[in-house]
């Protein structure tokens, strides 16, 4: 089916008002559960599967998958206002978001976060209706070494994270490398630093750790310098709650760049939002002017791993819907319910049911909308949350971050954990550790190891494959480069003073 | 002071047959565990399960999910192990729940410390190449394999996955030699093996279907005792040639320890039941899975050994064995 008449009668199904109203469920129970940490779409899509079974297909997809990308918008409101991440996607925009906030702009940064979503949300649903196949086929060329090289790249952002010494963030993304390898090993079935805890035997959970270390640090060490009663400033007036005109005018590079980002990294079947996020957020921070204020509460630094983070969307349904290959965990549970539904999802599904697929196609436009429309008036709501008192607040921070660690996982072990990492944020505050290399580490490690170690069992052991493929060659080199940039920064700075003197 | 304890003893023994004979029934909303988080397919099946039960009317009260993932299964078990003599708690098992106490010390709960009620499910498989491969049997794979042993690789889970143990008693029975890489995900492995990374994989006959359909893949062999409906045409390991045991992919339901027999029975009861539906049996139809359905006495043969052959299988892998 050509692509305008296909979208047309996407139109026509997705305007039915059942299927309006299924819509607007969808996104809006997406919206709360992405506000609230812990409890995410994957749980929440699995707890609503059995009313689906009653419903009709169309509406039921456009329901769930609302909620896939709902989620998305919200999840950087708790990021932004308390430092705690919701999601691990929205772990990278606590760095310039919470900064943001403290200085007085959270509405400001609310609101990027959801026009950057809508922006690069609708940019996703557009790489999904015009070229899934040809991307799908793509996406096929990358394996093992290619992720490598991908993940490579991404930790080699370390640099670009590093506050002032590099050698600390070096630090900071070992230890996150090492607790990304506790747990079982893939390969071998043999425990590593488990300590005979059974708990431990498939990792620490990676939002355990993230809501640690960025929202109780942030909790303990604020506490230590008694900040006064009114913590922060809030302007007061709806038009002083929302991003100007210049704001917007800042962010341009940063929609394209989330939005291009994300979704090419979400049409990888190993890639995911967490990488996508990060790897956007650096690109952000390398090619501006001011690199040097990232960190500070830059507001492209919100967009652009916002943007990152929802046009993954679009990409990740891309292998799901022209294959039947599931990336992620949402994706994973929505090929479950395709197939709960009796459909069979793989490569001759959307030739086999356009209605299906062009219907879900339109309905993510109008959600987008829909979210846009639903999330903006929520900013100055949300906003209000910072006029509490610092006796106030922090017990609400401790309080959703303790929730949203047993939400996700109903264990009290991983409470432990969250007051362990807590602890370790803290420290690593007092002592000048950047948090973001070690959660950059975390996210990356355990992908990482895989990946390089399936590529080793392809080559029978020659690390040459990492370089005789084009793809991963590439973004080697491209790693290789970043991790100079503070090096010639060095010479530079050495070759001036040899000159001066 | 005999005579009242033995009246005493007498007592309870009545009030105990007496309320054996009007049977248990589960009073409370039953937990249903599952050691998958939610979406997993343990986690799946146990939530179509739960509607299922509701819509055949199996049960006087509902069944609720509770996600106990970790460990491998071993949190699932052990929190089912800590629920002992509770009335209103069963759980679902899989071939994990089986293996990963054979190799992952801190896993110490088996199946034998728990109840085993009933098995639902046989999950048949079958191996697939690339639609462009030049092999059109498995003979001709494994000839490829013994040619350059280590240069064919093969796609899958974990290395105490059905996928390696198929491997496993492939290479022991041809002597020929091939490279097992572990996927963690589902997707991961198919994206890997047509995108022309790796040769051949096990893969589940459902996921199979569709890609033979669009042509990406062929299939050289099942893994079930007898053809499967889908794949009329494909010789089973035996007929192809490979005499080896069939390793089977179960699901079941397992009850914590220490429950009165009647409970056991109750829930056996509810599983013979609830395969007879019409619901359950388009379910196992639409996913091509095989009706499993044991009761506790022939599961709990089935697991010994099953886990006796397993111990084996993953000694001559390379796999260190803790139990």
């Amino acid at each position: 089916m050509d692509i305008l008449t296909g979208l047309l009668h996407g139109f026509s199904v997705a305007f039915e008002p059942a299927n309006l109203l299924w819509c607007f469920v969808g996104v809006f129970l997406g919206t709360i559960v992405g506000v609230l940490p812990g409890l995410g779409p994957p749980a929440t899509i699995a707890m609503l599967l059995p009313l689906t079974f009653s419903m009709n297909p169309a509406g039921a997809i456009i329901m769930l998958a609302g909620i896939y990308y709902g989620a998305k918008y919200g999840g950087s409101t708790t990021s932004i206002l308390m430092n705690v991440p919701g999601e691990s996607a929205s772990v990278v925009t606590c760095i310039d978001g919470y900064q943001m906030a403290r200085k007085g702009r959270a509405g400001a940064a609310l609101g990027i976060a959801a026009i950057a979503s809508f922006v690069a949300g609708t940019v996703g649903v557009l790489g999904l209706m015009l070229v899934a196949p040809p991307l799908a086929k793509f996406a096929l060329s990358f394996s093992s070494p290619e992720y490598f090289a991908l993940m490579s790249l991404g930790l080699a952002l370390v640099v670009l994270l590093a506050g002032r010494s590099i050698l600390k963030a070096l630090l900071a993304a070992l230890l996150g490398l090492w607790i990304a390898s506790i747990g079982t090993d893939p390969f071998s079935t043999t425990s590593r630093f488990t300590f005979g805890r059974l708990e431990l035997l498939s990792g620490i959970d990676f939002i355990v750790v993230a809501i640690g270390v960025f929202a109780l640090g942030e909790v303990l060490g604020n506490m230590e310098t008694r900040e006064d009663a009114a913590l922060l400033e809030m302007p007061s007036g709806l038009r002083n709650l929302l991003p100007t005109w210049q704001d917007l005018k800042d962010c341009r590079f940063a929609f394209a760049n989330g939005s291009i980002v994300g979704f090419l990294v979400g049409t990888l079947p190993g890639g995911g939002s967490t990488i996508a996020s990060f790897l956007s957020y650096g690109l952000e921070k390398a090619v501006s002017k001011r690199r040097d204020q990232f960190g500070t509460g830059v507001i492209e630094g919100v967009a652009a791993p916002e943007g990152a983070n929802n046009s993954e969307t679009g990409g990740a349904l891309v292998p799901l819907l022209t294959l039947g290959i599931p990336g992620s965990g949402t994706t994973a549970i929505l090929l479950a319910a395709l197939v709960l539904w009796g459909f069979k999802p793989g490569p001759l599904f959307i030739p086999e049911h356009p209605d299906l697929f062009w219907g879900l196609v339109a309905s993510m436009y109008i959600g987008n909308v829909m979210l846009l429309v639903l999330n903006l008036p929520l900013v100055p709501l949300f906003a209000q949350v910072l006029r509490l008192p610092v006796y106030v607040l922090y017990p609400l921070i401790l309080g959703v971050s303790m929730v949203g660690v047993y939400s996700a996982s109903g264990s009290m072990f991983d409470l432990g954990l969250l007051m362990v990492f807590g602890l370790l944020g803290y420290l690593m505050r007092k002592l000048d550790y950047p948090a973001a290399p070690l959660i950059l580490g975390l996210a990356l490690g355990s992908g990482m190891e895989r990946a390089l170690r399936q590529s080793l069992m392809m080559s029978q052991g020659s690390l040459s494959i990492l370089v005789s493929r084009p793809i991963s060659a590439v973004m080697l080199s491209l790693a290789l480069l970043i991790l100079l940039i503070p090096l010639f920064g060095k010479f530079n700075a050495w070759r001036l003073r040899a000159l001066e003197s | 002071m005999i005579v009242r304890t033995v009246l005493f003893v007498l007592a309870a023994a009545g009030l105990a047959t007496g309320a054996l004979a009007q049977g248990y029934k589960p009073a409370r909303p039953v937990e249903l565990v599952v050691h998958t988080g939610p979406g997993g397919g343990s986690d799946v099946l146990a939530r179509a399960l739960a509607v299922m039960a509701e819509r055949e009317k199996l049960l006087p009260v509902r069944m609720v999910v509770v996600n106990k993932p970790g460990g491998n299964s071993a949190v699932a078990a052990a929190y089912l192990a800590e629920k002992r003599g509770d009335p209103n708690t069963v759980g679902l098992f899989t071939g994990v729940w089986l293996q990963t106490p054979l190799v992952s010390a801190e896993a110490k709960v088996t199946l034998r410390d728990l109840t085993p009620v009933a098995r639902l499910v046989l999950e048949p498989a079958v191996i697939a190449v690339k639609a462009d491969a030049p092999y059109k049997t498995l003979a001709d794979f494994i000839e490829a394999a013994k040619k350059n042993p280590g240069a064919l690789k093969q796609s899958g889970g974990s290395n105490t996955s059905r996928d390696n143990v198929v491997r496993q008693l492939l290479q022991k029975a041809t002597g020929a030699r091939w490279v097992f890489i572990s996927f963690p995900g589902g997707g991961e492995r198919i994206a890997a093996l047509i995108g022309g990374h790796v040769d051949i994989m096990v893969i589940e006959p459902e996921e199979a279907g569709e890609h033979i359909r669009a042509g990406n893949m062929r299939v050289l062999a099942q893994i079930s005792e007898h053809r499967l409906p889908g794949f009329p045409g494909v010789p089973t390991l035996k007929e192809a040639g490979f005499d080896v045991p069939v390793v089977p992919q179960v699901r079941g339901m397992v009850a914590p320890p220490g429950i009165p027999k009647a409970n056991v029975q109750y829930w056996e009861d509810f599983c013979r039941r609830l395969t007879r539906t019409p619901s359950w049996q388009k379910y196992i139809a639409d996913n091509q899975f095989e009706d499993g359905f044991q009761n506790a006495a022939d599961l709990t043969a089935f697991y010994e050994e099953f886990t006796g052959r397993m111990r084996d299988i993953l000694k001559d892998a390379g796999v260190k064995i803790v139990r």
